[in-house]
């Protein structure tokens, strides 16, 4: 990072490489598979943008995790605010294994929240339910179901900012 | 667009940055200030009695919890401005400063006027002027403040914010304190509590707006 700040493209390359490989481990354990590829870019461009505020007098690591952590919340507010799109009747799924694994953190942060927040979270964003479907399973309204999402991400983000260290 | 992509376009032709110098920051904003400071005793708003109060327990009080409260607020809103600070515990720590500060005021510096009711020692006309007056000096430290927000990389925004506005609004108080002509530690609580919370206040709800690292 010390030679990309004195303008070092290859370094820098090489740097954004190992970057671009840590970041999607850190978001693939911390949101759903859909949200991991832009929240990576989001944070490459956040660290490019934002270069300049690294000092080479401390370790590099805690200052990449800041900034993946503040695009998570980021990440986690775009998630309150979109609407869950149907899926198609004939989805191919390349990795079971990784659609399993993915996002443990966040399952893990789901009992911070009410039992229907939690639920309708883990159904409509980790387990790709619709709203509609979601409301069936649980019995709630569907404003009841969305408001549930909405809140409980909110909520969640307000616990990951208070919260120094989330793992 | 991949990731290798993207990865490539931002490492081509890459220009040197200036590495940000927190104290540079600070001198910054405190230059601001002292900018601001002769400006107001340039114009003549110092209160006249000021070679003869200087020395006396209020105006130590006064002057001397304001500027060591500016002095932390300010190195806290610059430290606050990477990714790797939290000033969550800054801004706790500051707020109870300011509250015992604010106690001791209230029992151990003598008030001029025993007798006076409380609507005489308030005197909201004046107050509310005094406030206003906080609020407005403080707004050229708050906007230096915000703009070295903006290019730094605080981790979290809305903390950071607020602590700008607690930095910019003792700032502007400990200002106006060499202006104010009132005497009472009970009118100095209300109405530069109520002037730096007003500020604190618009620093919150303003200037994490639109902000993205």
């Amino acid at each position: 990072m010390i030679a990309a700040q004195d303008g070092h493209g290859g370094a820098y390359r090489r740097l954004l490489g190992e970057v671009s490989d840590w970041l999607e481990r850190y978001f693939r354990r911390r949101l759903p598979a859909d949200f991991v590829d832009d929240a990576v870019q989001e944070t490459l461009l956040a660290v490019h943008r934002r270069r300049h505020t690294y000092d080479p007098a401390q370790p590099f690591g805690p200052w990449l995790a800041g900034i993946a952590r503040r695009k998570w919340i980021d990440a986690l507010r775009t998630m309150g605010r979109q609407q869950a799109e149907p899926l198609p009747e004939h989805l191919p799924v390349e990795d079971h294994r990784r659609t399993v694994v993915s996002a443990t953190v966040l399952s893990g942060l789901l009992e911070q929240l009410r039992p229907a927040q939690a639920k309708a979270i883990a159904l409509v964003r980790l387990q790709g339910y619709t709203f509609e479907e979601a409301s069936r399973e649980t019995g709630l309204s569907l404003s009841a179901v969305k408001m549930n999402v909405h809140r409980g991400l909110a909520k969640l983000t307000t616990f990951i900012e208070r919260t120094d260290d989330v793992e | 667009m991949s990731n290798s992509l993207l990865i490539d376009r931002l490492s081509a032709e890459l220009p040197p940055v200036r590495r940000r110098n927190p104290a540079r920051e600070l001198a910054v904003v405190a230059s601001l200030g002292a900018l601001e400071l002769a400006l107001v005793l340039g114009v003549g708003l110092m209160r006249p009695d000021m070679a003869s109060m200087i020395g006396s327990p209020y105006m130590i009080w006064k002057l001397g919890s304001l500027a060591i409260l500016a002095l932390l607020g300010c190195t806290l809103a610059v430290r606050s401005f990477v990714p790797t600070a939290s000033s969550r515990k800054g801004v706790t720590m500051l707020m109870v400063l300011a509250v015992a500060v604010t106690v001791f005021g209230l029992i151990a510096v003598p008030h001029p006027s025993e007798a006076a009711s409380l609507a005489e020692r308030l005197a909201p006309a004046q107050g509310l002027l005094c406030a206003a007056s906080i609020v407005v000096l403080s707004m050229p430290v708050m906007a230096a403040l915000g703009w070295l927000m903006r290019r730094g990389a605080p981790g979290n925004p809305r903390k950071s914010a607020f602590a700008c506005g607690l930095a910019a609004g003792t700032l502007g108080a400990l200002i106006f304190a060499v202006c104010c002509r009132f005497n009472d530690p009970l009118y100095i609580v209300v109405w530069y509590s109520i002037g730096v919370a007003t500020v604190c206040t618009a620093a919150r709800a303003l200037l994490p707006r639109r902000f993205r690292l």
